[in-house]
């Protein structure tokens, strides 16, 4: 039951974003604004804080090709985008003490991390025409928010689990 | 950081670069139809997809009607003008449907290049990153989808058919930017002018329609449609309206800007058409061997 929750949970995430966008979207739409819920990418980032560097990059891994293989017609852009990203901020939180502010602030360095990472390689491949102040006002800034929020939402109960995880791997 | 760059950190870095460019470069290939693992991941996919977007569409739902209730009144009116004018199209439609097909059976025709069958599916999800304009259906392989089949919304046609598995099904919106993604289209006039869409303005919030001779003289506000060339949609889909027309960068041809008549983001039932008669007849072409 503890083996699977993680995985599942990460991957309840993972198809909410794809319904919140399709149910949601039409209201955000008039007000010009980009909505991007990364809320998988957030809760493998809180697996890479609070468990530990492998854990993080290898459910980076499996959800970044999970999503290249559903969401986009490219593999490889999330594959490699959400593996960095998990491992970068495991490196960064190493040097900074977990708490709720800084665990907000590295959640949205990670999110940030992994839209530019997608938006410099889509615009390789041609997905992407935006300009980058475009980019940067109407879709970064929205979506860090966005995500901010979740992450605040999700702080306690999360790593309370995260935590007792981390324990019984400790164990073995 | 001492140990962020070691030489270990490095090599595998490099390699997974590598990797990634491979991948691609493999994936860039049109490809017809999914390998066995993908069609597998995205109907089991397909099946929790189909589990969420009920309560949250319900959700949208509900604050989308208090949004709706403040403009009944107005609405109201506007459509009980309306209605008399429906009477009175409805009867013209009726006379011309009537004599068309009289004149059709005058001619022993039965089959038409613009008839084609129906399917109803529901949108169950879209692309979460929205640089892929990509929306899932809950009809696959097994209710009769083939890729490349036409979709439209009540309002309009918004895009094509893609990759099928058995239960859900891929379908990519004419506003999505890949290059690949081409439909031909014709302004509606006196005389039909033709041109291909190719992608979305994000700037201009319209569909980029291009390749028009630099002769034709469109207005503003017409009507462009899908031509039916190309063995592969039906014709006389409505796609938008002109909003805006340019030379192109080397002035041998027009760029006009299409509104979508579709909405794009507010799309919850769609229709999968497959054309019943290809282009070319098979009778005709067995003549021509003859």
């Amino acid at each position: 039951m503890k083996k699977v929750f993680l995985p599942f949970l990460i991957y309840l995430a993972f198809i909410s974003e794809s319904s919140l966008v399709q149910a949601f979207l039409p209201q955000d739409n008039s007000m010009d604004w980009q909505l991007v819920p990364r809320f998988s990418m957030v809760l493998i980032l809180f697996v890479a804080i609070y468990v530990n560097t492998t854990y993080g990059l290898l459910y980076g891994l499996a959800f970044g090709l999970l999503t290249d293989l559903l969401y986009t017609d490219i593999i490889g852009v999330y594959l490699f985008s959400m593996a960095a990203t998990a491992y970068i901020t495991s490196i960064f939180s190493r040097y900074l003490f977990g708490n709720l502010i800084v665990t907000l602030l590295l959640s949205v360095v990670g999110v940030s991390i992994l839209e530019f990472f997608v938006y410099g390689l889509n615009s390789l491949i041609g997905i992407s025409t935006q300009m980058l102040d475009v980019f940067l006002y109407k879709r970064l800034l929205p979506t860090l928010i966005l995500n901010g929020f979740f992450a605040i939402l999700i702080y306690y109960p999360f790593v309370k689990q995260l935590n007792q995880i981390k324990d019984t791997l400790k164990e073995n | 950081m001492p140990h962020f760059f070691s030489n270990k950190r490095l090599i595998i870095l490099l390699v997974s670069i590598i990797i990634l460019v491979a991948l691609i470069g493999f994936s860039m290939k049109k490809r017809e139809s999914l390998t066995l693992p993908e069609q597998f991941l995205k109907d089991s996919a397909g099946l929790t997809q189909t589990i969420f977007y009920k309560p949250a569409n319900t959700l949208a739902g509900f604050f989308e009607n208090l949004a709706e209730m403040k403009q009944l009144y107005k609405e109201n009116q506007m459509l009980k003008a309306r209605l008399d004018e429906y009477a009175k199209l409805y009867v013209q439609y009726e006379e011309a449907k009537k004599t068309n097909e009289t004149l059709k059976a005058q001619l022993d025709k039965e089959e038409d290049l613009t008839d084609f069958k129906v399917r109803e599916a529901t949108v169950i999800g879209r692309s979460p990153d929205q640089w892929n304009q990509f929306i899932y259906i809950n009809k696959g392989e097994k209710d009769g989808i083939k890729p490349k089949m036409a979709v439209i919304s009540p309002q309009g046609f918004i895009g094509k058919v893609t990759n099928v598995s058995l239960f859900q099904s891929t379908v990519q919106l004419i506003s999505d930017n890949d290059r690949t993604n081409r439909f031909s289209a014709i302004v509606q006039g006196e005389k039909n002018i033709f041109g291909t869409i190719e992608g979305y303005d994000a700037k201009k919030q319209a569909l980029v329609f291009k390749k028009i001779p630099v002769d034709a003289k469109i207005k503003k506000g017409q009507k462009v449609i899908t031509s039916g060339l190309g063995d592969v949609f039906p014709p006389n889909l409505l796609i938008g309206e002109v909003i805006d027309i340019e030379p192109d960068e080397v002035g041998l041809t027009q760029t006009a800007y299409l509104k979508p008549s579709a909405d794009l983001y507010d799309i919850d039932h769609v229709m999968v058409l497959e054309r019943e008669m290809p282009a070319v007849d098979e009778s005709l072409r067995e003549k021509e061997e003859e």
